[in-house]
């Protein structure tokens, strides 16, 4: 397709989702939701998910014949854009479909693939990605859950831990230690669990704004087979670089599901501060100003990187603050609103939309700055990937895992 | 790529090479160390190559590139400190073609490179872009004082913003006139040409037809656009520099940039040169689109780059040591562009203030 047409073509596309966006999401989203366990949340988000998968919204990159979209990657940042504009129950999917659905089409059997794939897709099955332990966050490779042979399979000893969503997950694929005499990044293996089979305990966590989608799992003596594994022994790590790499643009608001510019400013606009009108204080100005900046930068980088998507090229590394400014600007958003509004702000209203309620965005931003890379992780990746810098020192290189003090 | 894309790429290829070549330290320190400075040779040079023209359209005797042609030569500028007047030579330009004033031996002087132009339209004691100039036109006549200005110690011509009894008029004067005096200053960045002009009973031609509040926005609009390439590209120099010290530079063992305080420093100065950037590209494309939101995306545009700018100069000098903070080294040059490019068209915090009130023209969403 030339320039021209690849751009009509996606304003076709995005015109088509609008469309069946504005018929069907109302009656998944907003006060549908209201008032809902999560488990029937989740289960309303199954619906919603079948519904998309049958309409071709569904994991829109994977193919078709499992229920996806059979769409490209452009496709299906437009219509996540569009979809995010809806307070729809899809968080039970996102990290499902977004690592390790992709991951068992490259290294499933066929008929795992045909199994269970569709399943996913529809939202009849949940799955999760079993990474990060209590020892093991930023440094993934340090993980000590252990998988030892036991006849034609694998026995599985260890916690996980921040486990998103394993309370609600039939599978998982999780980074295990196979070899402890080698260096620590050589000795891991990549494989998948079923998440009722003997031996898993799930035991979810409740986070500081008593959200409660992250758990700690233990695994005792569970077994699997072997056919489980993806990839080899002892290649576990690049596996598991290459599921990080799947999702090469992560779709999110503007705000990171926070309150935003527009809140901020029609706040100031109503709110006074010792009398006068809040948009007239110099450092409500000077931070909307540099929000505004930062999104406009930030949209300016988004399309670029869409431009590029749509033609098969590889976005700048631009892309890479995204995560790192979004996080921290809705954070602060988020605390000036409070000081704007004054003590009444001090009231938690629990189990609002935290895009409409600068506390709730203010108590849940806290992790949004430490899950999927912390600030300065994100900072290292930055200037050793982006910029060329030499690695942090690290003193446990190419020393064997049981040999690090 | 298109034709144009192609234009565009050889002219900037063709800039960086020239000014490899020509924009040596050597020179460039020679420029700093005279109040006034500015390199004639290299601008004739650049003349005849056509940057001068290069935005404006074919059938006004330009190259009819655009404002994208303009706004990647001035990155290049940025990114060598290179101080040439195609800003304020295209913006007079402009403006006299609009005032049915293109064929006149001005516009012609202008585009070949002949005569220089400055833009002053800043007043001294006002932080901003004054709505209301403090000189006064009235009777074809200009008096009043404008603030130091780029350009104004060579320029042949200048674009003034005075007040009429109207309201603001915009304002073409021959410097060579009667009653114009030229007071070349010591400034931190003498490379930038810079001089204070005033002027008692001078003539002056009025080019605003009456709508001179909406063309003074629209001309600081554009050279704020304009001059953010600039500011980008000498924050991605300042930026290259302090990353090249830093892996080359080595204490206790190892190099600096392997330092977490010296590496999420440069990481923050990235992102917030990628974020000006982004700016600065969006400004563009409401420029050339002659949108009538223009307003708060140049804003933008210039607080972003103005900040990433100035930040990017000062860390440089700090990631550098005590070298860096010598006459030899290069980084006191971004650090003092830094600050010049921020202040000339009117302070930061005047631009966020019109951001902050126009924010509501600028579109919702992607």
């Amino acid at each position: 397709m030339s320039n021209a047409e690849e751009r009509d073509h996606l304003d076709d596309y995005l015109k088509n989702a609008r469309a069946w966006l504005a018929e069907h999401a109302p009656k998944y989203s907003g006060a549908a939701r209201k008032g809902l366990t999560l488990a029937q949340d989740r289960d309303l988000g199954r619906q919603w998910q079948t519904l998309k998968s049958e309409a071709g919204y569904a994991a829109i990159t994977l193919p078709r014949e499992y229920g996806g979209g059979g769409g490209s990657e452009a496709e299906k940042i437009i219509f996540a854009n569009e979809e995010a504009k809806y307070d729809l129950p899809v968080e039970y999917f996102g990290v499902s479909l977004g690592m390790p659905v992709p991951m068992l089409l490259k290294y499933g059997t066929p008929e795992v693939v045909a199994d269970l794939v569709p399943k996913a897709i529809r939202g009849e099955q949940i799955w999760c990605q079993l990474f990060s332990e209590p020892a093991a966050g930023s440094d993934l490779a340090a993980v000590t859950t252990k998988a030892t042979p036991d006849g034609d399979g694998w026995r599985i000893n260890g916690q996980k831990l921040w486990t998103t969503w394993a309370q609600f997950s039939d599978w998982g694929v999780a980074v295990v230690r196979t070899d402890p005499n080698v260096a620590k990044h050589a000795g891991l293996t990549y494989f998948y669990v079923d998440m009722h089979a003997p031996g898993v305990e799930v035991r979810p966590i409740r986070k500081l704004a008593g959200e409660s989608e992250i758990n700690e799992v233990f695994f005792n003596d569970v077994y699997i087979p072997d056919s489980y594994r993806m990839g080899p022994v002892g290649g576990g790590f690049k596996v598991a670089i290459e599921t990080l790499m799947i999702e090469r643009y992560s779709v999110s608001s503007e705000t990171m599901g926070g309150v935003g510019v527009d809140y901020l400013l029609k706040l100031a606009t109503e709110a006074t501060i010792n009398g006068r009108p809040a948009i007239e204080d110099g450092e409500v100005r000077a931070f909307l100003a540099d929000t505004v900046i930062e999104r406009q930068g930030l949209r300016n980088i988004f399309r670029r990187a869409m431009e590029d998507i749509a033609h098969g090229r590889e976005p700048g590394p631009e892309g890479s603050i995204r995560k790192l400014l979004m996080s921290v600007r809705r954070q602060n958003l988020a605390l000036l609103a409070m000081d704007v509004l004054g003590p009444q702000a001090l009231i938690h209203r629990a189990g609002g939309d935290a895009q409409a309620d600068a506390t709730l965005a203010w108590i849940e931003s806290a992790p949004y700055r430490i899950a999927g890379g912390s600030d300065e992780i994100l900072r290292n990746t930055v200037a050793e990937k982006v910029l060329g810098l030499p690695q942090d020192h690290r003193p446990d290189k190419g020393i064997p895992f049981n040999k690090i003090g | 790529m298109g034709e144009t894309q192609e234009a565009l790429q050889f002219i900037t290829d063709q800039a960086r090479r020239l000014l490899t070549e020509q924009a040596t330290p050597e020179r460039l320190k020679a420029l700093l160390d005279e109040a006034g400075g500015f390199d004639r040779e290299l601008w004739t040079k650049t003349a005849e190559l056509g940057w001068c023209a290069a935005a404006i359209p074919e059938e006004q005797g330009g190259i009819g590139l655009g404002w994208e042609a303009l706004c990647q030569l001035s990155e290049v500028l940025g990114e060598f400190t290179v101080s040439l007047p195609l800003l304020p030579n295209t913006l007079l330009a402009n403006t006299l073609i609009a005032a049915g004033e293109g064929d006149g031996d001005v516009c012609t002087r202008l585009l070949s490179g002949e005569a220089v132009a400055t833009l002053a339209i800043t007043d001294r004691g006002a932080a901003g872009i004054p709505a209301a100039p403090a000189a006064r036109f009235g009777d074809g006549r200009l008096s009043g004082a404008k603030a130091v200005a780029p350009f104004a110690a060579v320029a042949d011509f200048a674009l003034v913003s005075a007040s009429a009894d109207d309201g603001v008029a915009i304002l073409l004067v021959d410097l060579g006139a009667e009653g114009v005096t030229r007071e070349v200053v010591n400034v931190i960045d003498n490379g930038r040409a810079m001089a204070q002009l005033s002027f008692a009973n001078t003539p002056a031609t009025r080019l605003d037809g009456g709508e001179g509040a909406r063309l003074l926005s629209q001309l600081a609009c554009a050279a704020a656009v304009v001059t953010a390439f600039e500011q980008v590209g000498g924050a991605r120099i300042a930026l290259d520099m302090a990353v090249a010290y830093a892996k080359e530079r080595k204490v206790f063992g190892q190099a600096i940039g392997a330092f977490q305080a010296i590496k999420h420093n440069l990481a923050n100065m990235y992102a917030s040169i990628e974020v000006a950037r982004g700016c600065a590209l969006d400004a563009m494309a409401q420029l050339e689109a002659g949108s009538p939101a223009l307003v708060p995306y140049a804003a933008a545009a210039r607080v972003g780059a103005s900040k990433a700018y100035d930040f990017a100069g000062k860390e440089c000098i700090q990631i550098h040591g005590g070298i860096g903070a010598t006459w030899e080294y290069m980084p006191h040059h971004y650090y003092r562009r830094a600050r010049s490019l921020a202040l000339e068209l009117g302070a930061p915090s005047y631009w966020r203030d019109l951001l902050v009130d126009n924010v509501h023209m600028m579109a919702e969403g992607y």
